[in-house]
Formats: C-alpha cells, structure tokens, sequence
C-alpha cells in the first residue's frame, strides 16, 4: 500500500523528470485507488491484518480509501493546474517543482500511517510527520502570505503536538498500577482500560484532546487553519482539508475508544459535544463575512470539523466515517475548482469573482452544485449525513448542541449560498486573464457524482455494514 | 514531600527555564538550552544506574547528542549567520517575564499532586516537568524572534521527556527514539523556514508578521 505514494515520493527527487512527473504521480494515486480498497476489503468483511503496531481495522480502512481518493484527485487536478500556473510565469524552479512531489508523496505515507497505527506512541509519531511533511507544501510559492501561515501552522500545530505528547505520556503513567510494565498498544489500553489511574487518564484525554484539537482545527484552536488553507496552493488545500483534518480526528476517536473502555464515557461527551456546538457555530457566523473564497472553504471545513466531533461526542463511529467521507469529496472538489478559479482571474477575492456560469457553463454548474452540497441540501451525501447526525445527537439527548447546530447549519447555508451564488451568477470586477478549459471541472464533477451516489446509496442496511466496520477493532 | 536527589536535578532545570525568561541574548538562551539538556541527560543515566536499565544509557546519549549538540549548535550557526544578537519580550520585558516564570515555577509544584504518580519515588520531578512546559509556553508567547519560539518548545519537549522519564516505568524505546528524531527534523524545517522568513521580511520578528488578518 505504501509502495505508489514512495515510489511519487522517490520519482521527485530527480528534477529532470519535472515535465512527466505530474503526470506520473496522477496515474500513481489513481492506480493506488483500486490497490487500497482491495487490501482493505478484509476489514469490510470482519477480520483484521496486523503487521506489528499498525493495523487495518474498521477505522483505519475507511480513512486510508478516503485519504487515497482525496490525494489521487488532488494528484489529478495538479497535474493539471501546476504546469499551468508555471506556464504562466510563477517563477516556481524544476527542483522546488519535484520536491512537491517528494514531499506529497512522504505526506500521503504519514496520513497513511495515522489511522492505521493501533499504538498511541506511533500514533503520535504519525501525526507530527503529517505536520512537518506538509509545512513545506504549504510554502510552496514562497511568498510572503505563505511564509506567514507557514510559519503560523508549523508554530501552533508544534504546540499542539507537544500538549498531545504529554497527553500519551500521562495515559502511559496512568498505569503504574500494571505489574507487567505499561503498554501502549491501543487492544492493551482498551482491554485493561478499568485498571488506570482514572485521574491521570482523564488528564491526559484533556491534553491529547487539546493537541489533536489544534490539529483538527477545533475552536478556538483553529487559528492557524484559514490561513494555511488558504495560502497553500490548491491541491494542498485540498488534501488539508479533505485528509490531514479527519487524521486528527480518528487520533481523538482512538483515545476516546480508551477513555469509554474505562467507564468514563461521561467525560467524552461532555468534552466534545459542547466542543463541537462551538464550533459549529463559531464558523458560521465567520462564514458570513468572508471575502475570501479559499478562506470561506477553510472555514467551512471548521464547520465540518465540528459535526464530526460531536459525531466522536456521541460515540457513533458511522456517522464519523459517513460525514467524514461526505465532506472530504465535496470539499476537495471545491478546492480544486477553487484552483481553477484563481487560475482564471488571478485573484480568490469573492467581491471580484463573479459570472462563472457565463464564461463557462460546466464551471458554473459544477461550482453550484457543489455549494449546494457543501451547505447540506439534498440530494447529496452531505445532507442525509447531517440529517442523521443531528437526529442521534437528539436522540441521545445531546438537546442544546442540536438546537446550536441548527442554527449554525442554517446560517451556513445562507452564508455559501451567497457567496457561491455571487461567484456563479453575479458580474466580476476583474477581467478573466484567460478562458476557463472545461476538462479542469471533470474531476470535481466525477466527486461530486460521488457525493451524489452515497446520498442516494444510504439506507438502513448501508448504515448497519457502516456500523459493524466502525465498531470493528472496538471490544 | 521528600525531595529526592533526582527531584532536585528536575528542579535546577526548572530553575534554569526561570533564568531564561530573564535573557535577551539568543546565544545565552542557547546555552541555557543545553545546560537544561545535560543536567536531562544525567537524570536519565542516574535512573538507568538506579533501575538497571540500559537502555536509558543509550537514550540519554542520543539525547544528549541531538538536543544538547546537534540542535544547540545549527541553533547558534543560524543565530550567527543571521546577526541577531537581542531579543526583547513583545509586550512585557524581560523582569516582567522572569517573574511570571518564577510565579509558573510555583503553579507547576503546586499542581504536583494531580499530575504525580502515586507509587513513584520522584513525586516533585512531575510538577517540574508541568513548570518546564508551561515556561516552555511562556518564551513561545512573549519572544519576538522566530529563533527564540524554537527555543521555548524545545524546553516544552525537555518538560515532557522529564515526565516520562520520571513518573512512568519505561516507555518502549523506539517510541522515544522517534521522538527524539522528530523533534530534530522539525527544528532542522523551522531553521529553514527561519532563513526564508529572514530572507523575504529581512527580519525574522514574528510580530511584523500580520499581513493575514481578515
């Protein structure tokens, strides 16, 4: 499984090959596409392979196939988009060109590694190389608003990763009951969850939570995340988005999965759900203010990254891995049009974008379409996830963090509608500098078709196989 | 509490953390880095002597290695190589600063006995480790310069190796030597990064670094 993203990453460390590479590495991922989802099928047919502290459990195999279609469609879109941008004059060298490839590929293995790490010190290790590989992809175009996040999201996330350390460090001294040495495999901490130091456990979810929050852009740690999604060019986005943020939150999945084996399931809920209200509700009043159209997605992930918590919150597995997997398509698909878009007109201001659906028909629909799913409105998958979502947390009581996410998921809609709206119908301030190329709105479409079909495809039995994976691994 | 011989190791770290919130002068924080380092290093050693366990022998070589020379010196080379010689607190000055540091050091040993091991020999060791983390915090947050921000998570990192060091019986070693191989590629990126920041800003003050504000 590992052997396509190094074998991108190997390719890129000869920057002769700078005019075949990107081409290379697209049909790479897309190949990899396939090669994932049969090693991962025992998982979706109930049995686990381990090779020593990682594993494909039911959580590992669904993150690792949607970390695979995001990266592949991003690898795609980039093919297109970056020779493009060079073409066009970026002063960007063959040598940063191909160390883009190196470090993508090393930054798809680390993301690889996080769901599938069945160990929390591994697990740790995982996350802060998802860190420092994707640093440099966000700097790729040196400027000095680059710089800045880059030096904002090396910064910040560094913190945050040092509170999750300390987290695992105290989940580790939380044994010094055991007479046979502490353990960090993830079976052992489940399995003698009782025995630990409930003072010390508690401590260390509250610092691993702390860490992995910052990581998943959690409010009010979320800071460093409009930034960095929006500096970085757009495949890196993408996988920012549509990947990197679910790492961290299958991170908190995983030590919340200990804390509920140790009877204090309480502590889950009432750390994540209010969280999760929060931030849900927090992105959407900034939605309505953004001028910025790659910001406005940042924020948007915020949003999304919020219901996923409260999915965690709630202990439903499912429906972390069915938002999760709703989200990362349609977001992708936005970001990469988004590249696009400011391919076309050279600014990613939303006050002077506009008149998309004029200057070519395919954009405008693909652009409205996807809006429309990002938001959460039928038919898509987005929606029946949300619409599931917010009945389990009524259901299970969870009542204020409902009514917040109502109103958040509402203000939401009203904020993208409009902005999308603008971009799609309205008149540009800025003259296009060239015509947009249909083809570039394909591979969008094709997710979104995706999207589509899971909207459709989601019924009572989608939903019990969706519920025997997430709890396959869980004792 | 007893203080044992070790506890009052973790407390000349502590102590040493303190002083570096008073210094302005980047090469003298470096050096507060590596003594806070070393005294690390032989804590590691005086447990592995104490428990038998040779493996701790091996860590606190590669430790000292990487967090007391390796990293020490690119420290001190881009310090150099960028002529920065002084850098003043953002808002509070540096008496300011060395007094918050002291007031952290006492939160950090009054909160020993929620984050101390019952069963543990070092109980004051684990408050130690809480007041390095939260000054390690404290110089990310008041310091200008990016060079500084480094120095201040690397004494985050000495708080959390020093906790798991004293207060848990042994964390498989392999999960320590990654650690120890992440923390060192990570400053070798933000050194990168530092030049780059220096290179397009012609400085490397984080405060002048707000175009990003919408």
């Amino acid at each position: 499984m590992a052997l396509l993203p190094f074998l991108m990453a190997i390719l890129g460390l000869a920057p002769r090959s700078a005019r075949r590479l990107p081409w290379i590495a697209a049909v790479l991922l897309l190949v990899q596409i396939p090669l994932v989802v049969w090693i991962c099928l025992p998982a979706f047919l109930g049995s686990i392979i381990s090779y020593g502290p990682f594993s494909i459990d039911g959580m590992g195999a669904a993150f690792t196939i949607i970390t695979t279609l995001v990266a592949a469609a991003a690898m795609f879109q980039a093919a297109l988009l970056l020779p493009a941008e060079r073409a066009e004059g970026h002063a960007i060298t063959d040598k940063r060109f191909c160390l883009f490839y190196t470090l993508s590929g090393l930054f798809i293995l680390a993301m690889y590694a996080v769901p599938l790490a069945r160990h929390i010190g591994y697990l740790w290790i995982a996350v802060e190389a998802t860190t420092l590989m994707s640093a440099p992809l966000i700097n790729y175009h040196h400027g000095k608003d680059s710089l800045e996040a880059t030096w904002k999201y090396l910064l910040l996330c560094s913190v945050g990763i040092a509170f999750a350390l300390f987290g695992t460090v105290l989940i580790l001294a939380a044994q010094h009951s055991f007479t046979n040495g502490e353990t960090m495999r993830l079976d052992d901490l489940i399995a003698r969850a009782r025995e630990m130091d409930p003072r010390l456990l508690r401590l260390g979810f509250i610092f691993c939570l702390l860490g992995y929050g910052t990581k998943a852009g959690i409010f009010p740690l979320h800071n460093w995340l409009p930034d960095a999604h929006s500096e970085s060019p757009s495949p890196v986005s993408a996988m920012l988005s549509g990947a990197l943020l679910n790492c961290a939150l299958v991170a908190i999945w995983r030590l919340s999965q200990v804390v509920i084996a140790a009877g204090q399931g309480n502590l889950v809920r009432q750390l994540l759900v209010p969280a999760g209200a929060i931030t849900v509700i927090a992105a959407s009043l900034m939605l309505v203010r953004q001028h910025d159209l790659k910001r406005m997605l940042a924020y948007s992930s915020v949003e999304h990254v919020g219901l996923l918590t409260i999915a965690i919150g709630i202990g439903s597995g499912q429906l972390f891995i069915l938002h999760a997997f709703n989200h990362s398509i349609v977001k992708v698909a936005l970001f990469l049009m988004a590249g696009g878009i400011m391919h076309v007109y050279g600014t990613k201001d939303l006050s002077k974008l506009g008149s998309v659906l004029k200057k070519s028909p395919v954009w405008g629909l693909v652009l409205a379409a996807a809006g429309f799913a990002i938001a959460g409105s039928p038919p898509f998958g987005t929606f029946i996830s949300e619409w599931l979502l917010l009945r389990n947390a009524f259901d299970s009581g969870a009542i204020t963090a409902t009514i917040i996410m109502v109103i958040g998921l509402t203000v939401t809609f009203i904020a993208i509608a409009t902005h999308i709206g603008r971009l799609v119908f309205g008149n540009e301030r800025n003259p296009a500098r060239t015509l947009p190329v249909s083809s570039w709105a394909y591979a969008p479409a094709l997710l979104l078709g995706v999207s589509l079909l899971a909207g459709l495809a989601v019924s009572p039995p989608v939903m019990r196989a969706l519920t025997i994976l997430a709890n396959l691994g869980v004792k | 509490m007893n203080l044992s011989q070790i506890d009052l190791l973790a407390a000349v770290i502590a102590v040493l953390a303190v002083w570096m919130c008073g210094v302005t002068r980047v090469k003298t924080q470096v050096w507060g880095l590596v003594l806070q380092t070393t005294v690390l290093s032989g804590i590691s050693v005086m447990l592995s002597l104490a428990g038998a366990r040779i493996e701790l022998i091996i860590l606190a070589f590669v430790v000292f290695m990487i967090k007391a020379v390796a990293i020490p010196f690119f420290l001190y080379r881009a310090a150099k190589r960028i002529s920065i010689v002084q850098d003043k607190g953002v808002s509070i000055g540096p008496t300011l600063s060395l007094m918050i540091g002291c007031g952290l050091l006492f939160i950090g040993y009054f909160l020993t006995p929620a984050f101390a091991v019952s069963s543990m020999m070092n109980q004051v060791s684990a408050g130690m480790s809480l007041a390095l983390i939260f000054i390690g915090m404290l110089l990310m947050i008041t310091r200008r310069l990016a060079l500084s921000q480094v120095i201040g998570f690397l004494t985050m990192e000495n708080g959390i190796f020093l906790y798991s060091l004293t207060q848990t019986h042994h964390m498989p070693i392999l999960v320590e030597m990654g650690i120890v191989f992440e923390v060192l590629i990570g400053v070798l990126i933000a050194g990168v990064f530092i030049f780059r920041i220096n290179r397009s800003f012609e400085h490397i003050d984080v405060t002048d670094m707000r175009r990003l504000r919408h």
